[in-house]
């Protein structure tokens, strides 16, 4: 890798790091300076609905199976079937990730 | 430092881990036949730390595209990350740390934050953050580091598992999500993020992805009548 490419690089981890963190930066600052329930009233609603729309969106793009076949679309139902169905039991975190992924490779492992 | 919250912090890291692990591998192996040393890879996911715009960035470097244009596009593709630390925001307290910790702040390391930090007291919240975002990371940069090193013997000897592990993401993202369909309204919007992004990505448009499901979801949400935002009992 080279100087020019090293420089590219340098330039995009900082502003991938500028993106990340200056919104939140300017938003402490506005925030030190007024009230508490200031604070409150001043905090925009939009960012609340859209953060469940974008975990949304993560979701639609992690679930195409690579390969795409036949055999990882079915084990991508069964796999999301299994961890919603644990979910619905449980209501924890880690207990219906871990079923989904066991269902997953399972239905892989008979597939294959 | 609250040794609870970061325990608890780097074991619901685990799955993002899990599926992190697969990805990294495949980078570090592309990055690798794009002509970039181990360290060097291993050095791009440290930094930049930004999954799909690091493929871009060593795709174009390794097409011969100018170096300009390179950096343009990967900002442009993690510009969506914008949005994430001011959604954060009312969670996050007036710790110096936490601008410094927002390099952690992935698509998914957010998903996870966005459902937990609510949860949390104020004291937890930047130790349950920190130890998550570091075990993201490390996870990230050993994996590419891996897969640099023997991403392709891993893969061959071990390819069910590497397929398995993937599906650690959407199975995070289920259980995250899954709390949020709390009214036909909402059911609607989610659902219209979720068909649009899994549509948007099976024609390989997976770097506009994400904003354009969410906006669209969003519409959704603000088109439909009030009467659907009854919440469930």
């Amino acid at each position: 890798m080279n100087g020019a490419i090293w420089w590219a690089a340098a330039a995009t981890a900082v502003g991938t790091f500028l993106i990340r963190m200056l919104p939140l930066y300017v938003m402490q600052r506005c925030m030190s300076r007024v009230s508490d329930i200031e604070r409150e009233r001043q905090l925009p609603e939009w960012p609340g609905v859209l953060a469940p729309l974008m975990i949304a969106a993560l979701l639609g793009l992690s679930l195409p199976p690579h390969p795409s076949s036949a055999l990882g679309w079915s084990s991508m139902v069964v796999g999301s079937l299994a961890t919603l169905c644990l979910w619905y039991k449980t209501r924890t975190l880690g207990l219906p990730v871990a079923a989904g992924v066991a269902a997953y490779t399972l239905m892989l492992f008979i597939g294959s | 430092m609250n040794v609870k919250a970061w325990r608890m912090g780097a074991c619901e890291a685990l799955p993002l881990l899990s599926g992190y692990l697969p990805v990294a591998l495949s980078f570090g192996l592309i990055a690798g036949q794009a002509g970039f040393s181990p360290l060097e890879a291993t050095a791009l996911s440290l930094f930049i730390y930004a999954g799909a715009s690091q493929f871009l960035f060593v795709g174009m470097i390794a097409g011969g595209a100018p170096l300009w244009l390179t950096v343009v596009m990967t900002l442009l593709i993690n510009a969506r990350h914008l949005v994430y630390s001011i959604t954060l925001a009312p969670w996050i307290s007036q710790n110096r740390r936490w601008p410094w910790l927002m390099h952690g702040l992935t698509d998914q390391v957010f998903a996870l934050a966005n459902y937990r930090l609510p949860l949390l007291s104020e004291h937890d919240r930047i130790s349950w953050f920190s130890s998550t975002a570091i075990v993201a990371w490390a996870g990230w940069g050993g994996g590419t580091l891996m897969g640099s090193l023997a991403g392709e013997q891993l893969i061959q000897r071990w390819p069910l598992l590497a397929n398995a592990m993937t599906f650690a993401l959407p199975a995070l993202f289920w259980v995250l999500l899954a709390p949020r369909f709390t009214s036909i309204r909402w059911f609607i919007a989610l659902l219209a993020s979720v068909l649009s992004a899994l549509m948007l990505s099976l024609h390989d448009m997976t770097n506009i992805a994400i904003p354009l499901a969410a906006a669209l979801g969003a519409l959704c949400f603000y088109l439909l009548p009030a009467s659907t935002a009854r919440t469930r009992s």
